[in-house]
Parts: structure tokens; sequence; C-alpha cells
């Protein structure tokens, strides 16, 4: 009975000292530095990634790799930031940076004391992802004080920390490569409608630019609708759809985010008017291509980054910042126009097929120079 | 900080049971795995070395710690408090109205924050004392309250300097350096937080293992109704933990406010289940196998230690919470499995 007992017990024993040792052997190979979860996480966006041959010596501290830095992410969850810290990730690797990656999990307490970490770790810079201004400023400043560069990606730091390199997706050039596709497409004294929810600093940024288009074309607004919800195209089709019977006379709707157009044409086919009213958005993804691309769609043009490229662009501003390259303290990054008509003469069906039929969403001559080989998706 | 502690917890523990090597493990296990981390992580990682790692560490630890040892209050006495994380959040945005739309002090926020906390445990104390709503239950409503509550007179938005007040005004205040301080100053070498966080576990100890009233607080988690019969005021004893977890929250909160510098909506969103596992896991500690301060403050150490280590392994965020969740089943083995003692935790509830 007591050894019976006594064997169970020490099986479980044994089984918990095997959970401990799971633990640490994780950690193990993790530290080995072979990142298997960054290499899935990139097979699964792109096709192929090639890396383009770096022509010069690398200056230092490149000279010397590895070369450690911390990314101080707000949240890594979601496609859009698994495509951008895949890229980056993989830049990092190209060119001899090791990450140590700290992802709040969009927890901005969190944020803030790993950044905290980070700076006392001895890494030589940090990449700041997101997050609070209020919140990481003083400690953007903390770094920039203790010799460590700071790039920033999207969070608006210029006026607190103007040492920090701030980069960001110029939200400004999407909204107006969407807008002069509009304004060709329908042409000026036209009825227009509106779709954006204001007070989130992308969307805001696009609304300044859509103001310009419908003052200079000029575009009559006939109506401005939107709400950020945890369904923003369904609830939007709602409000959309109550718009349209109100002013089914509107020429053309801009909704600057594509969860905000797809709203927008399920309403517009709701109405049977995607003869006459046509869509115009920002982003793109795989289920945006396929509306894009159906029978008698009424979207018809869009523009986008690709986040990789982004993801990837950001890892070499730093790069570049620690060779003493960067001058500006403001990086923007480009986007291009995708058309019905260019998805349509291609047929191309989804992202990958957009991005070998684009190779300037590659973003591969931006922020880069001869010593760095940029990563391509 | 634990050394002490330690030495005294084990004396009075190791009196009455021979010692043999399960025994052994059931004690001291826990601890053994929170070095044995320790010491690997120290080993095979430079940046962990650092003693400002160690800090930042224990900065992030107190929060999750704080609010930890309200809810062993409230587990004590044979509840759950499941409005900690709400009460932390509330705390953010009533810190960030006190400052950035009152415009007042910082020591007022402080002291608005801390009576609101301790509304809150009086609230749940009603419920569950008067009102006669299972604890589980009457925390749980509370804590969708205040959640959204909290939002109502913010309409919904984050509070930081230059918020567009609903009469098209801009908010005059901002929050106070002082204010500020509570995050980002220290004591020599070792942050605020970290010093609050100490004293708040050792007067916690203190009160439980080595009062009266805490002696009574355990009687009545064990035993309700013999309690009663034995003369003590159970439901005066429940209002009392309840109200302490309250405040503790919103201390917690506190600290929260002071990190983010504005008035965060999604604070404290993460931090009931934190707290919830290291209160759990602290049971384990030393053998005790009941709620205890020491315990969870060394959970809520431990669980950082893992946390900043596989960060700095560069872990995934979701293998993460994988780790919460075997350190989590880990210490409940040590507890359910090897130990001899009867394990109680939350006592039962009339679910």
């Amino acid at each position: 009975m007591t050894t019976l007992r006594a064997t169970r017990r020490k099986g479980i024993l044994f089984l918990a000292i095997l959970l401990s040792l799971a633990i640490v052997a994780a950690g193990c190979s993790q530290d080995s530095g072979d990142d298997t979860t960054t290499t899935t996480a990139a097979t699964e966006t792109t096709v192929a990634t090639e890396t383009t041959e770096a022509m010069a010596a690398a200056p230092a501290p490149f000279d010397a790799p590895p070369v450690k830095i911390a990314v101080v992410q707000n949240s890594g969850a979601g496609d859009y930031f698994q495509q951008w810290s895949s890229g980056a990730k993989l830049q990092a690797d190209a060119i001899g940076i090791e990450y140590t990656w700290y992802d709040a999990q969009a927890d901005n307490a969190k944020q803030a004391t790993d950044m905290e970490t980070a700076i006392g770790s001895g890494v030589v810079g940090i990449i700041v992802d997101h997050g609070q201004t209020d919140t990481m400023c003083p400690l953007i400043n903390d770094a920039l004080a203790a010799g460590i560069p700071v790039v920033i990606y999207d969070i608006a730091v210029q006026e607190c920390a103007p040492d920090a390199v701030q980069t960001q997706q110029s939200d400004a050039s999407l909204a107006n490569l969407s807008l002069s596709q509009m304004l060709q497409d329908i042409g000026a004294d036209q009825n227009v409608g509106y779709v954006n929810v204001l007070g989130i600093a992308p969307l805001d940024r696009r609304h300044v630019v859509w103001e310009e288009y419908v003052d200079q074309s000029p575009w009559s607004q006939e109506f401005f609708v939107g709400e950020f919800t945890n369904a923003v195209a369904t609830d939007n089709a709602q409000l959309v759809d109550a718009a349209l019977k109100a002013n089914p006379d509107v020429r053309a709707i801009f909704a600057p985010y594509d969860e905000l157009t797809k709203g927008t044409v399920s309403a517009i086919y709701e109405n049977n008017l995607e003869e006459t009213v046509w869509a115009y958005g920002i982003d793109i993804s795989n289920a945006d291509i396929e509306v894009m691309t159906a029978d008698g769609s009424p979207w018809k043009a869009t523009a986008t980054t690709d986040p990789n490229a982004i993801g990837a662009a950001v890892m070499r501003t730093m790069a570049l910042e620690l060779a003493g390259e960067q001058t500006n303290r403001l990086v923007d990054f480009p986007g291009v126009l995708v058309t019905q008509a260019f998805l349509l003469d291609n047929a191309i069906t989804n992202m990958v097929e957009l991005r070998s039929a684009m190779p300037e969403l590659n973003l591969a001559e931006v922020q880069s120079a001869d010593w760095i080989p940029s990563v391509e998706f | 900080m634990s050394n002490k502690t330690t030495a005294k917890e084990a004396g009075t523990l190791t009196a009455k049971h021979s010692i043999d090597a399960r025994d052994l493990l059931v004690k001291y296990g826990f601890i053994a795995v929170t070095v044995l981390f320790f010491v690997y992580f120290a080993a095979t990682i430079p940046a962990f070395r650092q003693s400002s790692t160690m800090f930042s560490m224990l900065k992030f630890t107190s929060v999750v710690g704080i609010a930890g040892l309200g809810l062993t209050m409230t587990m004590v006495v044979g509840g759950l408090d499941l409005s900690v994380g709400a009460t932390a959040g509330m705390a953010v945005t009533v810190a960030a109205m006190t400052m950035v739309i009152y415009a007042q002090q910082g020591w007022v926020a402080i002291v608005a924050v801390v009576i609101a906390g301790a509304l809150i445990g009086a609230f749940n104390a009603l419920l569950i004392v008067i009102l006669k709503i299972p604890d589980l239950l009457a925390t749980l409503a509370t804590m969708f309250l205040i959640q959204g509550l909290k939002l109502v007179p913010v309409d919904g938005q984050s509070v930081s300097s230059g918020l567009i007040l609903r009469d098209g005004s801009v908010a005059p205040g901002k929050f106070t350096s002082d204010f500020l301080q509570i995050n980002r100053g220290s004591l020599g070498p070792v942050p605020y937080p970290v010093v609050i966080f100490f004293v708040i576990a050792v007067l916690s100890w203190f009160f439980l293992s080595r009062t009266k009233w805490g002696r009574v607080m355990y009687a009545i988690g064990s035993n309700p109704e013999a309690a009663r019969l034995a003369g003590a005021r159970v439901g005066r004893y429940k209002a009392v933990a309840y109200m302490m977890s309250g405040v503790y929250a919103s201390i917690a909160g506190l600290i929260l406010a002071s990190r983010i510098g504005q008035g965060d909506i999604s604070a404290g969103n993460s931090l009931l289940l934190d707290a919830v596992a290291v209160s759990l896991v602290g049971t384990s500690v030393l053998g005790v196998n009941k709620p205890n301060a020491f315990g969870t403050a060394l959970g809520a150490i431990l669980i950082g230690i893992l946390l900043t280590g596989t960060t700095m392994m560069n872990f995934p965020y979701y293998w993460q919470d994988v780790v919460k969740g075997l350190v989590l089943l880990v210490a409940l083995i040590f507890s359910f499995t090897l130990s001899r003692r009867k394990t109680r935790f939350v006592a039962a509830v009339p679910l």
C-alpha cells in the first residue's frame, strides 16, 4: 500500500520535474539563435524572400556583428503586426543585428517597464513600435540620454523627443494616391460620400487630405458617417446603407481604411448602386482583393503599403542610425496605388501575386545603403 | 527580502512533522524552482544579470503583486475578489480625471483613488455580507459595473492632457510631476513601486500571520459557521477583507497610472488573471497550502523572473502564457498531489 502510493507520487514528481525541464529546454533552443517562429511566419506570408547583395563593406558597428538592439513593441498580435515583425526580423538577420523582442501585448504599462529593461540591458539601439506618447516619451528621452539611439514607428514623439528618429507609413501619400485616382475617375463637381472615424491618428492624417480634395476639386460632400466598433465592416455597412438611401445620387464614396471600404461596398450592393456609386479605399489584404475583383465590384482603387516591407525598412533605419548615416529625424514610407483595373489585367487574386506584380511594394531602395542587404518579399 | 521571513516561517512549520524528502520538496520545492530559474537566467543571459533588469522586473511585478495581496485577503476569508483588475483600471481613470480634468494636485489624486478603492470594497461587502450574494458572483457583477461606469464621465476616451471636453473646452490640467514620481522615483537604487510592494507585503504578512485578526480571518475562511459560534463577527471581517482588496487594487492602479502617464482606458485589463495566478501559486509556497502573503509576493516575483527571462530569450508572447500555465500547474501539483496537508484554496462557493 505504502509502496504503491510512493511509486505513484514518484511518477507525479517526475512529471513535475519534466514540466520544469520542458520550460528550460524550450528556452535553450530559442537561445541558440535559430528563430523558428520568424521563419514560419515569413513563409506564410511570402512566396520567396530574396536579399539584395551588399555592395560595400559595412561601417562600424556592423563590421563586427552581432550588433545587439531591442525592439519594444506595443502589440505583436494580428495580421499586420505579425507581418511587420516578420519583415523586421528577416532584415535584422540579413544585416547582422541581434535583437531582443519585447511584446507588451497591448498593455501600455508593461511596454513602459519593457522599455526600462531594454535601456538597462546593454543594447546599442532601441526600436519602439507603437504605444502612447505620454507613456513612452519620457522613457525614449531616458534612452537617448543614456546614449542609446531610438527609432520610433508610428508614435507622435517629434515634439517631446526630437532626437529620436520617427518613422511612419505616409498616410498623406496613401490618401493622395487613392483620391487622385478618384478625381481622375469621376471628375470635378460631383456629389460624394465620406466614411471615416476621427480621433484615430492615421485616420485623422487621411482626413486632412480628404478635406483638401473636397475643397479643391471641388466636390460636394453629401454625407459623412462612420464608427469604430468590434465589427467595423458590418456596423458601417448599416450606416452607409442609411446614408445611401438618403443620398443615392453620390458618384463616389471615400472610405480610407479597408474595413470601412468593405462595409461601404456591401452597402452599395445592398442598394443596387454598384453601376453608379464607386468606392475608394486604403489598405489591402487577400480578402480585399477578392472584393475588388468580384464581378461588377464598385471598389475601383485602394492605396497600400506592405507591412513586411515597412518592418524591414524600419530595421534598416535603425542600422543607418547606428552607422551614423541617418540625418533626417522624420522618415515617411510611401504607399502605392492599386487599381481594380490593374488587379483584373494581371489576374491577381492574392497578396503574393500582388507583391510579385508590384515590386515597388518592397521598399528595397527606401532607407537602404550600398552596405545594407535589403530583404525583398 | 525573503531570507528572514523564510527562516521564521520554516521554523514554525517544521515543528510538527518529521522531515523526509517529500516534505522537503513540498516545503522548499517552489522556492527551489524560483532560485533555479533565477540562476539559470542569470548564468545564460548577460542582460538579465544587470541590476537595472532586476529592478525593472520587480517594478513590473509590484503591480501584480499588490493586486494579488489584496486578492489573498479575500481568499483567506473564503472568497475571491474578481473586481481587482477593474478596480485598478478605474483607479487609473480616477487619477487622470482628478489631475487632467479637475486640474488638482497629485496628492489629491492619490486620496481620491484610495477612497474610490475603499468604496468599491465596501460595495462588494454590501453585496456579499448584507445581500448574501456569493462572493464570485457579486464581484463579477462589480467588475462589469465599474469597467463600464469608469468610462461614463469620460465618454469612453482615454484621459490625457489636451483632451477635448463635452462642452468643447480643452482639459486644463496634466499629470503632475510629483505624481509621475510614484513610478519613476526611487529610494536609493530601489524604485518606489518596489518599496511600496515590499512594505505592503510585509504589513500583509504581519497582519495575517502575526495578529489575532489574521487568525480569525483564516478561521472564518475554513469554517465560517464555527467561527461565528466561537464569537467572531464574520460579516465585519469579510467586509474588511474586501475593503482591503479594493484599497490594494487602487494602489496598484496608482502605480499603473503613474507609469502610463495618462488615463488609459485599457489599463488593468490583464491584471485580474495574473493576480489570481500569483495568489494561487502562493498557496503552495513553503507547503502552507492556504492563501498567504509571503507566498503571493514570492509567486509574483517568480512569474516576473520567468516573464523577464523568457522575453530576453525572445519567446513569442503566446509562449509566455504557456509558461504561466505551467508554473501554476507545477504549484498546484506541489499543493494538491504531493502535500500531506489538506489543501484549501477558495472555500466552497455555492454556484
